[in-house]
């Protein structure tokens, strides 16, 4: 495919297209398919299912950030009646090798996380599950295990473990580096002088592992007009899903059957394989419905494989439900980053040098890519003329991170708005304005160049566009033109670019008409809330031209047949799986045209599909969708699934395979052209009031508007648009983790201390808008618009703020009354960017 | 002794029918009686496992603690099992003691406070998160504060009154009931007793495991509001992170009458700063005679945060006190655009 | 950072500027704190759960039906609902009063069921989620957020349109913000309230005026 960029039209001649211009299903609301099993309370969520003879398991949590499990006694608590067993860290699989979607074999990580620790890394990591008759009495027993711990040397914060002389988090080490295929972690720690920036409330830089560049810096920093160079830093935030993680696990005929909640289905499959050491082919997994994910859900974790192993050992369904506190430390979290970031500005805004430092915080298992990620978005979304990105990625004694919506993009914007805010105040230009100037549009390039010389880029970018409409939506100009204070308060308006990955390629569609004529849609796509699962086959249905009356959806259990799907996570869905429902409902208009023709003679070509029916263009003939199925049932071959299209997965030959015989059966991959990687692109704009006397502010006003391509479901996108929005404010105005680095514990494992944003905390009223215009690389032009407004979101907030109070109120999020109130006081920054557990 | 939380264990539950029932059930069983009110703060010790009562006297069937009264100097009496939505909505509550009401209104959430009561609010035990999270502090029968090391997680605690122990008390009714001059009436086996709204709290100096003075038998069943400070001019503020649920930062409740623009008579105070509600005496007696306006309010605000002590993270508390001392006396300089 | 927040305070409080240098010299070799510091995390006074741990037979009322079941002492009335009787559309998220998953109805009055003993609701009124619809014809509350596509992951919706029909069941007629006031105790993590909000207002309107016949689905476009 060829690298160079192409021409595209420019945002300006381009207009929002109203939702559905074009289509039937497409842009239009419905109501999904599942809704009124949800709002009934008939739909089954993981917790609901019960087994005859089921027990219930709980989980022994480390109390410690680091120790060694030296003796363990259970002999009082397998006395007591009604406690069926114990499962140890010694009864489970280590770590295994397995090989990818692409045939490659991936070696295993010994770094990884186990089911269960002998050397816990985090307070709240499970050491030990017991399996009772009910919870109670697990509990009870529990409380009669004694366990001899071991404590060793730890450290919850990241810059104190780059400090010389201070402890590790691990044995191996306390940084992560890359060698090939391998993450290891090494040994960094910073000179007494690489600190002394720290006096200055900077961020102190050092040795640094990972790191890129591109263009000439200093040649952009001499040229600059104005050079800011700041510090701040973000909070590690829990995902927090409602749904405490819940796995019911029961085995039959050496079958693994798991009910649980997870963002993924049929790609959940390998992941627990792998976890248990066992064939794919003896995985059951249903999850038809699930509690919110996040990012932390995305396929097999620990919380799946203690009661598939003690169900195992016990011959006994388990059911393992974790509490809310289990949830803090096992539920995984965005890791924090503390970054600092110098930036060069040209007269007109135009950033001409940006270099960036992080410290991102891995917690205690495995590297993560929230630093990587960090440095591509802020080189995608404001297009530097030259940069730098360097990142220390550090192992604590703190829960582990995963991706959480727009894992690295969410911090990148939060990190590198408020810079621009500034900027824009000193070099006397409009916020709006600045952000135009620096804005991606096109074909836009991102990150630094690859091998080959060239730097990758964007499929489309319409932000300009988005950054347009939204001002005049939100009234920009009048919100900037009234008064800033009245009595106690003062208003603040703050803009935000936003932006993160919108999609992969390359997955099946599957499609079966039944005899009865229905169009029975198989979806491997996981139901996670955000009814993608069901959206995206709005796209063969469309091709098809069939009422979604008639159209049914399968989903959630892989012992029916599914396709090869995507990852339900990254905003990867609606791309991906529009893409081959749309290439699924181009076969299935092809397949029935062939049947009708191989039936009623003349040439496929002759027919046209329409209604439920296929029939000869200009009347005659016509077969209805259910004497289609069944003439292709009669056919045989690839019409009823008997043979199967090369080009599609292995998973999906399966599939089709157990299907052959019940319909016309007709499965396609997705292979359209696509040149550019995907990305979803918003503008987001908010307005605060402070009280100044009291430091407490309200958000007046949000609006998200989205450069997300074609629209599919305008109610769901809206969700997504400001439910994302609605996690980044979250980020801003409140929710965190307090550890005690004295203990390396925990002090804010409950809702009331960790604070995830209620109904009052923000508008009574959000506002999302889309211009829907077409990706031009995918089909349907639809991209994926989870993880894009979570750092526009929080920055939004944070620079209406700024602008309310000025830049020298905050260097972290979240903000809340005791930074805003301190800090003015002093005139200067007062909370120190670096203590960020508070 | 491995530690496992969010099950409750096992107790024996008495529910009585009558005040004299749980009283009889009180002095039979002594300290290993759990009272339960609402239960919104007892079910967090039970859940946690860490206080393991073997009786829990739940006093959700005592009719006669329930509900509002006239009293005969024209005041009422409210029965301290009277939930907190009960007097957010009650119409002479509303009309007469309107701090009450707006100070009901912005605890935790409607569905707590649909549940709890007003004794419970009172008694409501510390939120420390130390101490709550079942460190062997002073206040849990230890030796130590984990809140006020240098490292110590202490944005939420005391600036005011801290004596080894630094947790607030956290109830958003208590200071209005103050600021009220209510009489709290405890009841046991030896009789009745009526205490004013601020000598029922205690800090750490008098006794560090308790916020109040209840004792293994004491029952508290009512609030008497005498009609003293019907009708007067009242200021209510409370300042927390999250808009719902959360406990205050501060909050701060103020009655004063006037004449004219003159401070006559005032009563205000502040919780979440100290271990107990603060009554500011001081305050009352250097602003009494002196006009209700925004110079008052500020010499107010200074005069209050005298003599306060931040811990490594709270001192962001001195001047929200300040301030919201200064905003109950002088009062808040509205937004014109609002 | 050499300096801390206290370095603004009034005169009179303490200086404490050092200590962050002091944090510095006790944090920097990393740490490890004897195992006999953790011990405190143990319960106080662990006693064996014996005692009480009994059920008693006792006659619920939920959504219309008496209901008879065996409740232990410390029950609480999700657990009952969810885990005795089947009733599992009330979730639990927290169980500790402070998400509103297990709301559901006592007397018309929203409640955490979390946070109630079984034992304390004899003789009164329970409606749950399965109890709204009746004959299999939506509540309007429920219809609203059907035709608005309110709610996401919807482990928060059985609460959260518990309360809403307990709140409009007394404020018929609410504004938005009024609504948004007496659905706050109901925390959604997929966030957004806005739709929520839409939904509930939504089914206020159908609950007052009655559902209109047809397919009304889809939420305006927020413009």
């Amino acid at each position: 495919m060829p690298k160079a960029p192409v021409a595209q039209p420019k945002p300006e001649d381009l207009k929002p297209i109203p939702f559905g211009t074009g289509y039937k299903l497409i842009g239009h609301d419905y109501s999904t398919n599942e809704l009124v099993a949800k709002v009934t309370g008939q739909a089954k969520y993981a917790e609901d299912f019960r087994a005859e003879g089921m027990l219930y398991c709980r989980l022994v949590l480390s109390p410690m950030p680091h120790a060694r499990v030296k003796r363990v006694n259970a002999e009082k608590a397998l006395k007591m009646p009604g406690v069926r067993g114990i499962l140890t860290p010694d009864e489970v699989p280590g770590h295994a090798n397995y090989v990818n979607d692409n045939g490659t074999m991936i070696k295993a990580d010994k770094f990884s996380e186990l089911a269960l620790a002998d050397e816990p890394m985090y307070q709240g990591e499970p050491i030990l599950a017991v399996a009772a008759v009910d919870e109670l009495t697990a509990a009870n027993a529990i409380e009669a295990i004694e366990i001899e711990m071991e404590p060793l040397p730890f450290n919850t914060d990241p810059i104190d473990s780059l400090r010389p002389g201070s402890a590790n988090a691990r044995e191996k080490g306390n940084v992560w580096v890359r060698e090939g295929r391998e993450e290891k972690l090494k040994e960094v720690k910073w000179t007494a002088d690489d600190f002394a920036a720290e006096k200055e409330g900077k961020l102190p830089t050092g040795e640094a592992p990972d790191h890129w560049s591109y263009g000439d810096l200093d040649a952009g920093f001499k040229n600059a007009a104005l050079v800011l160079d700041e510090t701040f830093s973000t909070e590690d935030v829990s995902h927090q899903c409602l749904e405490p993680r819940t796995t019911m696990a029961f085995w039959q005929n050496g079958k693994l059957y798991l009910y649980t909640g997870t963002q993924s289905t049929m790609q959940t499959v390998p992941a627990i394989a792998r976890w248990m050491h066992m064939p794919e082919e003896n995985v059951v997994f249903i999850s038809e419905y699930t509690g919110g994910g996040f990012g932390s859900k995305i396929t097999g974790a620990l919380t799946l494989v203690v009661p598939a192993l003690l169900s195992k050992k016990l011959n006994a369904p388990v059911m393992m439900r974790i509490s809310r506190e289990d949830e803090h430390f096992i539920g995984r979290a965005r890791p924090g980053i503390r970054a600092r970031t110098k930036v060069g500005f040209a007269k007109d805004g135009r950033i001409t040098a940006l270099d960036m430092f992080l410290v991102s915080d891995a917690g205690s298992y495995g590297s993560n890519g929230d630093g990587g990620a960090c440095g591509q978005i802020t080189s995608l979304l404001y297009q530097p003329q030259a940069m730098r990105w360097r990142n220390v990625t550090v192992a604590t004694n703190t829960p582990p991170r995963s991706a959480q919506s727009a894992p690295g993009g969410m911090q990148a914007i939060a990190i590198v708005e408020p810079i621009l805010s500034k900027a824009a105040r000193k070099l006397g230009i409009d916020q709006v304005a600045l952000r135009r100037v620096n804005s991606p549009e096109g074909k836009a390039q991102y990150g630094p160049p690859g091998r080959d010389g060239d730097r990758d880029y964007v499929t489309s970018c319409y932000l300009k566009q988005a950054l347009d409409e939204g001002a005049k939506q939100f009234n920009w100009d009048a919100r900037v033109a009234r008064p800033k204070q009245s009595g106690t308060k003062v208003r603040g308006v703050g803009v935000a670019l936003s932006c993160y990955h919108g999609g992969s390629t390359g997955f099946d569609g599957l499609v079966v008409i039944t005899p009865q004529g229905r169009v029975q849609i198989h979806s491997g796509i996981g139901n996670l809330g955000t009814e993608a699962f069901i959206d995206v086959h709005r796209a063969a249905a469309e091709i098809l031209d069939v009422p979604w009356e008639n159209v049914d959806i399968v989903w959630g259990d892989t012992s029916k047949p599914l396709p090869y799907s995507c990852h339900s996570g990254g905003s990867q869905t609606v791309h991906a799986m529009t893409r081959a429902g749309h290439a699924v409902g181009l076969e299935c208009v092809q397949r029935l045209k062939e049947v009708a023709a191989k039936t009623h003679g003349g040439n496929p070509e002759d027919y046209v599909v329409a209604n439920n029916r296929v029939a000869r263009k200009g009347g005659g003939s016509a077969m209805s969708f259910a004497q289609a199925a069944q003439a292709a049932i009669k056919l045989g071959g690839i019409y009823d699934g008997h043979d199967v299209n090369p080009q599609v997965n292995a998973y999906t030959k399966k599939s089709v395979a157990a299907l052959a015989g019940t319909g016309l059966v007709v499965s396609a991959k997705d292979t359209y052209k696509h040149d550019g990687d995907s990305f979803s692109f918003l503008a987001c704009f908010a307005e605060v009031e402070v009280d100044v006397e009291t430091g407490k502010y309200y958000i007046t006003d949000y609006l998200g508007y989205a450069d997300v391509g074609t629209v599919i479901h305008p109610a769901a996108l809206g969700g997504q648009v400001l439910g994302r929005s609605t996690l980044g404010i979250a980020h801003a105005i409140g929710q965190k983790w307090v550890i005690d680095p004295q203990y390396g514990v925990t002090v804010a494992e409950r809702f009331y201390t960790n604070r995830p944003p209620s109904i009052l905390d923000v508008p009574v009223e959000m506002k999302w808008n889309a211009l829907n215009i077409p990706d031009p690389e995918t089909p349907v032009g639809a991209r994926g618009c989870g993880e894009p407004p979570v750092g526009g979101g929080c920055a939004s907030i944070t620079n209406a703020l700024a602008d309310a109070l000025g830049d020298n109120i905050f260097q972290r999020v979240p903000v809340n009354s005791d930074t805003i109130l301190t800090s003015l006081e002093a005139g200067r920054p007062m909370q120190n960017p670096f203590v960020a557990h508070i | 002794m491995a530690v496992i939380r969010d099950i409750m264990p096992a107790f024996d539950l008495l529910q009585p029918a009558s005040a004299s029932d749980a009283q009889q059930l009180l002095d039979r069983y002594g300290d290993d009686a759990w009272v339960m009110a609402g239960g919104m703060d007892s079910f967090d010790w039970l859940k946690d496992r860490i206080k393991r009562p073997r009786v829990l006297v739940d006093l959700s069937g005592v009719d006669e603690l329930k509900g509002i009264r006239s009293t005969s100097d024209g005041g009422v009496e409210i029965g301290a099992m009277t939930t907190l939505s009960e007097i957010g909505s009650d119409p002479t509550i509303r009309k007469n003691y309107s701090l009450l009401s707006e100070a009901v209104e912005h605890v935790a959430a409607p569905q707590i406070r649909n549940q709890a009561t007003v004794g419970g609010n009172v008694s409501q035990d510390a939120r420390c998160w130390y101490y709550r999270g079942g460190w062997p502090c002073y206040r849990a029968g230890g030796n130590e504060c984990f809140a006020d090391t240098p490292v110590g997680r202490n944005r939420e605690h005391a600036i005011f009154g801290g004596d080894r122990c630094v947790a607030v008390n956290p109830s958003d009714s208590a200071p209005a009931l103050i600021a009220l001059d209510a009489k709290f009436v405890i009841r046991n086996s030896k009789g009745e007793q009526t205490v004013d709204a601020e000598d029922y709290f205690v800090g750490p100096t008098a006794d560090i495991t308790k916020l109040n003075i209840l004792k293994p038998g004491d029952l508290l069943t009512a609030i008497r509001i005498p009609a003293t400070w019907s009708g007067a001019k009242f200021y209510f503020e409370k300042i927390r992170d999250r808009n719902v649920w959360d406990f205050p930062l501060m909050n701060v409740a103020c009655a004063m009458k006037l004449s004219g623009d003159t401070i006559q008579q005032i009563r205000i105070a502040v919780n979440a700063a100290a271990p107990t509600p603060l009554r500011l005496k001081n305050v009352e007696a250097a602003v009494v005679g002196k006009p209700a306006n925004a110079d008052t309010g500020k010499a107010a605000g200074e005069l209050a945060v005298q003599g306060a002590i931040p811990l490594q993270f709270n001192a962001y508390k001195i001047p929200l006190m300040r301030n919201l001392v200064k905003r109950a006396i002088g009062g808040v300089q509205e937004a014109s655009w609002a | 950072m050499s300096d801390t927040v206290e370095k603004k305070v009034e005169e009179g409080t303490p200086n404490r500027v050092t200590r962050r240098t002091f944090i510095m010299g006790v944090i920097a070799g990393g740490a490890v704190v004897g195992a006999a510091s953790y011990r405190f995390l143990a319960p106080h006074h662990a006693l064996l759960p014996s005692e009480g741990a009994g059920e008693r037979l006792l006659t619920l009322n939920v959504n219309g039906k008496p209901r008879r079941v065996d409740v232990m002492k410390q029950e609480t009335l999700s657990h009952t609902l969810r885990n005795k009787l089947g009733l599992t559309g009330t979730k639990v998220a927290c169980d500790r009063a402070e998400c509103g998953s297990c709301t559901v109805l006592i007397d018309g009055v929203p409640h955490y069921s979390c946070s109630v003993l079984t034992h304390a609701v004899r003789g009164r009124k329970i409606v749950t989620i399965e109890g709204l619809a009746t004959n299999g014809k939506l509540h309007p509350v429920q219809q609203g957020i059907v035709d608005a596509q309110g709610f996401q992951c919807a482990f928060c919706m059985p609460g959260f349109t518990m309360a809403a029909v307990g709140f409009l069941q007394k404020n018929p007629n609410p504004t938005r913000a009024e609504l948004a006031h007496g659905v706050s105790g109901n925390l959604c993590r997929c966030q957004d309230y806005s739709k929520i909000l839409d939904a509930l207002m939504r089914g206020a309107e159908y609950m007052r005026n009655g559902v209109p016949a047809g397919k009304s689905a889809g939420s305006e476009r927020r413009a």
